[in-house]
């Protein structure tokens, strides 16, 4: 039984993705495929020398960082501030309700609420604020990505609000800070001293975890993002199902590199938060 | 003041299920009015019609997500038992990592080629398939939360006690798990029910899910059905919120599971 339950987990888990890997690799290599003439190594240079993939990475890079940090300094003032209200109130509820709502839903929502003839412009207009739906800015399908920043951002953040109240009252947080006012913490060195070290410190593997993951997101990028740059997810599917079938081997070339870039981040995170992997079950 | 930013995020929060809400029922909603012209039931008319589109659609996602999350919570309980308490764990559980942090859509494009040569690209057993690569190594994460020294000395005890290992089962580790179980299930099946770059690959569009649906219609310029779709979409995840909001949060090291 132990056995069969190993080898199911390999079959399910570790052979999908290295079987996965070797085709893309062999296709991107030219050795494989209707088109592929022979073994070329044109199709990784082309992806590794040239600008698309790395600016579809460092414009993935940014939308994740941007919005995990604004989501971060929203949760925290909501969680710390609101303490009460999230633990009793209707808040408690009501916070899990954005829970609900898949990236498809946000993304839809996000357009009809921030393009030019969207909610908001519409709200503009009877204000007076704009005078005609040109006059609104692109906040969606722009260079900057802030239709994709603010979906996510509101996605996210509930998220890491209910995380950071578990926190709170896991970690004992009220505890240590009666321990520090004894000691003459002063208010703001109660929260960097110890509220936000501590919080951060133990959510620190799950905030970079969600990085990776806006880092990866379809749904969102693909209704408000833009051609160029694009992220990562979107750019690889579009060079796989694009009309030109020349375009193929550097979208299998993008999906292998892009599946190592985040093998080899989990390794830098297993290996500096051994902790957060720690097994809880040693068992002899 | 404290009180009145609390109103608006409330407040903030529900506006879009109402604005959703809102929309679906709209018909002819031209610039710049705040409201659609006409706001009427017609579009919810679907759900008396079992051949319309978004019917057959809910359905099919329903389905789909059904079985996934099934399959996950049975084989995953097993499985991750075995990894819990193996000493390569940690091997494992890294294993396990990299599908659950890989994009959905980049998964699917790297194992496509096996569905196409399988013929399953298209087909409901192929999306069910696809979706159990990505769901099971969550699950499994899911569970390791779960297994502990103190649940494996509880089941040896009964063991030792005379208990056979199906009453161990059923008597003492099926009752212990049934958190842990739910926790599985509701979240497999919200990442199946939300899923839709993976589906829309693999299924070739053929496969009808709301989240293709909702994008369909949205090529299609019918925002009008693209709302509908996503109040559907919305909806198991609201009765599942209604029921215990603690099934919609999962987090690693969380102590929901214990």
């Amino acid at each position: 039984m132990k056995k069969i339950s190993l080898i199911f987990f390999s079959a399910v888990v570790a052979l999908p993705v290295c079987s996965g890997l070797v085709y893309a690799s062999l296709y991107s290599l030219g050795i494989v495929g209707v088109l592929n003439s022979g073994v070329t190594l044109e199709n990784w240079s082309i992806v590794i020398f040239g600008s698309p993939f790395w600016a579809s990475i460092a414009f993935s890079l940014y939308v994740g960082i941007i919005s995990i940090s604004l989501s971060l300094l929203f949760a925290l003032f909501i969680a710390l501030s609101w303490r009460k209200a999230l633990k009793n109130g209707m808040l408690s509820t009501v916070i899990y309700l954005p829970l609900c709502f898949p990236a498809t839903v946000m993304a839809f929502f996000g357009f009809q609420m921030l393009s030019k003839s969207g909610f908001l412009s519409r709200l503009g207009f009877s204000a007076g604020i704009i005078d005609n739906l040109n006059s609104f800015p692109a906040l969606v399908n722009d260079a900057y990505g802030i239709g994709i920043i603010t979906t996510s951002v509101i996605l996210v953040t509930p998220f890491f609000v209910i995380l950071f109240t578990n926190l709170y009252q896991t970690e004992k947080i009220s505890e240590y800070k009666e321990l520090a006012i004894t000691l003459g913490a002063s208010k703001l060195e109660l929260l960097h001293k110890v509220t936000l070290p501590i919080l951060l410190k133990k959510s620190y593997a799950t905030i970079c975890l969600f990085v990776i993951f806006v880092m990866g997101s379809y749904e969102i990028p693909l209704l408000l993002g833009r051609q160029s740059p694009q992220m990562i997810s979107v750019a690889t599917l579009q060079k796989i199902q694009r009309f030109n079938l020349y375009d193929i081997p550097q979208g299998f070339a993008m999906a292998v590199l892009y599946v190592l870039i985040v093998v080899g981040f989990l390794l830098v995170l297993y290996l500096k938060n051994r902790n957060f992997f720690q097994a809880e079950t040693h068992y002899k | 003041m404290k009180k009145l930013l609390q109103i608006l995020f409330v407040l903030s929060i529900v506006f879009p299920v109402v604005f959703l809400l809102l929309l679906s029922l709209g018909r002819r909603w031209a610039y710049p009015n705040i409201l659609p012209a006409e706001i009427n039931f017609e579009n919810w008319e679907f759900l008396q019609k079992s051949d319309s589109k978004l019917f057959q659609a809910f359905f099919i996602s329903l389905g789909i997500s059904l079985c996934v999350s099934i399959l996950v919570t049975v084989i995953g309980f097993f499985v991750s038992k075995t990894i819990a308490f193996n000493k390569f764990r940690n091997v494992y559980l890294i294993l396990a990592y990299v599908p659950y942090l890989l994009s959905p859509v980049i998964m699917a494009v790297i194992f496509q080629y096996y569905f196409i040569i399988t013929g399953l690209t298209g087909t409901f057993l192929g999306v069910i398939i696809a979706q159990f690569l990505i769901a099971f190594p969550f699950g499994i994460i899911i569970y390791l939360n779960f297994w502990n020294t103190k649940l494996k000395s509880i089941e040896e005890l009964s063991l030792t006690l005379g208990g056979s290992r199906w009453q161990t089962f059923k008597y003492v580790l099926l009752p212990l798990s049934k958190n842990a179980i739910a926790l599985c299930f509701f979240q497999v099946f919200l990442i199946s029910w939300f899923e839709y770059g993976l589906t829309n690959l693999i299924g070739t569009g053929k496969i009808r899910t709301l989240t293709v649906s909702v994008f369909n219609f949205v090529i299609e310029a019918n925002i009008y059905y693209a709302a509908l779709a996503c109040c559907l979409l919305v909806l198991p995840p609201m009765i599942l919120l209604y029921i215990n909001k603690s099934l919609m949060f999962f987090v690693e090291k969380s102590k929901t599971l214990s």
